[in-house]
């Protein structure tokens, strides 16, 4: 499972056709992420969560 | 064949279209093959120069560029590379694992050549990926980071005069052909065979300008001291290359003194400034301009005099590196951090005996010196390099010189 920041979706996707899995997908979330305080982590966390899940196939 | 070679490896059409699979075919340029341009030094070449233009275009078309056109290459013109060197084509000079994609000198050559190279030149290209390969920073992904970092070469020894390197006047600007093309072989290697395109692999939030071309030669004649190769164990008559991993080049000024210790106080200060910090500490070459390296060899000052004296001084107070929120370290990373942070640790110099000052540099050996420019003015650069943070940077001998 990779998560990335927006602006990354094309070297992960370049990278991913280097690996030969074109279609690999990616959870996605706004930039930036290295600035953000505690409670903005948890509150991207939480964001995500879903996204994670159905990448998972956890998704109920 | 006169039909131009593709630039890129075997992988290279994950990262962009092979030449089979070209829209249209290479153009049959004439004249890139043969005689009219082998008379060019000898007066106006008689070439067909839209067939020039033509074989430049399907290069930019294909993406095998900096942005700058491209000599077209064939394998006539190749051959004349690969007879300068007793390396078999086939063979690596370097690898990258994690995009499942190596340079072969075959390759090396093709990009060589593509740069403007004089075949002349491939010994020194092949030496550069020799010591790329042994810095370790390229083969672990450096050259895809936001950073944006480049390859600096540095050249020493005697092909610095046989292919007319500037190791002089302007030595980081223009005008010098080996200089310019030595070290766009480089960056066109990366882009055409490892694939590293602005935009995908490579993801340098802003790069540098270095990243054209940086290959610069060391001034020995005016220089006080040993030079760079020799100091690391090679001989003066050795020629040889360094590969350094840079971000930054910061010019010194310091027209105005005769005092050593002031002079070193000018690059402490530099090279202790609070931006370049990322890491706990950071590294530098130092780039001495002949009139600076003088004065301190005049005052006695040997280089690891400089290295030891900016060693001491190049630190930052607590209060200051805490008024740019860099007075700790990430307990995962290391990268600085506010102490406030929930990642953060104690840096090392936290345990020293002066806790409250706190050095960029974790060893003299984490600063190498040389000298080049001109000798017409107290000018030096810092070079803000990735490592290696102590230890001798990685340096080869260039061979096959009389190939």
């Amino acid at each position: 499972m990779s998560v990335c920041t927006e602006p990354f979706v094309p070297a992960a996707q370049a990278m991913a056709r280097v690996y030969g899995f074109p279609a690999y997908q990616f959870v996605t979330m706004p930039h930036p992420l290295a600035s953000l305080d505690d409670a903005q982590i948890q509150a991207r966390a939480r964001d995500l969560l879903p996204a994670v899940l159905r990448i998972l196939g956890a998704e109920s | 064949m006169a039909g131009p070679l593709p630039a890129g490896g075997p992988a290279a059409g994950a990262a962009g279209p092979a030449l089979a699979n070209a829209t249209e075919g290479p153009p049959l340029a004439n004249a890139t093959e043969g005689a009219p341009l082998a008379n060019a030094t000898e007066g106006p070449p008689l070439a067909d120069a839209a067939g020039i233009r033509a074989a430049m275009e399907y290069y930019a078309r294909q993406g095998w560029t900096d942005g700058l056109p491209v000599v077209p290459v064939t394998e006539s013109y190749l051959a004349e590379f690969l007879a300068r060197t007793s390396l078999h084509p086939d063979q690596v000079v370097l690898a990258m694992p994690h995009l499942n994609r190596e340079c072969t000198v075959r390759l090396a050559a093709i990009n060589a050549a593509m740069a403007g190279c004089l075949p002349d030149y491939f010994p020194v290209v092949l030496a550069a990926w020799e010591a790329l390969a042994g810095d370790g920073y390229p083969i672990r992904g450096i050259w895809q980071s936001t950073t944006g970092t480049a390859p600096l070469l540095v050249v020493n020894g005697p092909v610095r005069t046989r292919i007319g390197l500037n190791c002089a006047g302007n030595v980081f600007g223009s005008g010098f052909r080996a200089n310019a093309t030595i070290g766009r072989a480089i960056r066109l290697t990366a882009i055409n065979v490892f694939g590293l395109h602005p935009h995908l692999l490579d993801q340098a939030t802003q790069g540098t300008p270095a990243k054209y071309s940086a290959c610069i030669a060391e001034n020995e004649e005016q220089s006080p001291w040993p030079p760079l190769h020799v100091e690391h164990g090679f001989d003066p008559d050795d020629s040889a290359v360094t590969a350094i991993v840079i971000r930054s080049c910061v010019h010194i000024e310091a027209r105005h003194t005769q005092v050593p210790e002031q002079l070193a106080l000018d690059i402490a200060g530099t090279i202790r400034r609070t931006g370049a910090l990322v890491h706990e500490t950071i590294s530098a070459l130092v780039v001495l301009g002949p009139e600076h390296a003088r004065l301190f060899a005049s005052a006695g000052w040997g280089k690891e005099d400089v290295r030891q004296f900016i060693y001491s001084r190049a630190a930052n107070t607590r209060t200051d590196l805490a008024a740019v929120g860099k007075d700790a370290v990430s307990r995962h990373t290391r990268w600085r951090l506010p102490a406030d942070h929930p990642d953060a640790m104690p840096d090392l110099a936290s345990a020293s005996c002066d806790p409250d000052l706190v050095p960029v540099l974790n060893s003299p050996a984490a600063v190498q010196v040389m000298v080049a420019g001109a000798d017409n003015s107290g000018v030096s650069a810092v070079i803000e390099t990735f490592g290696p943070r102590g230890g001798p940077p990685s340096i080869a001998r260039v061979g096959d010189i009389d190939g």
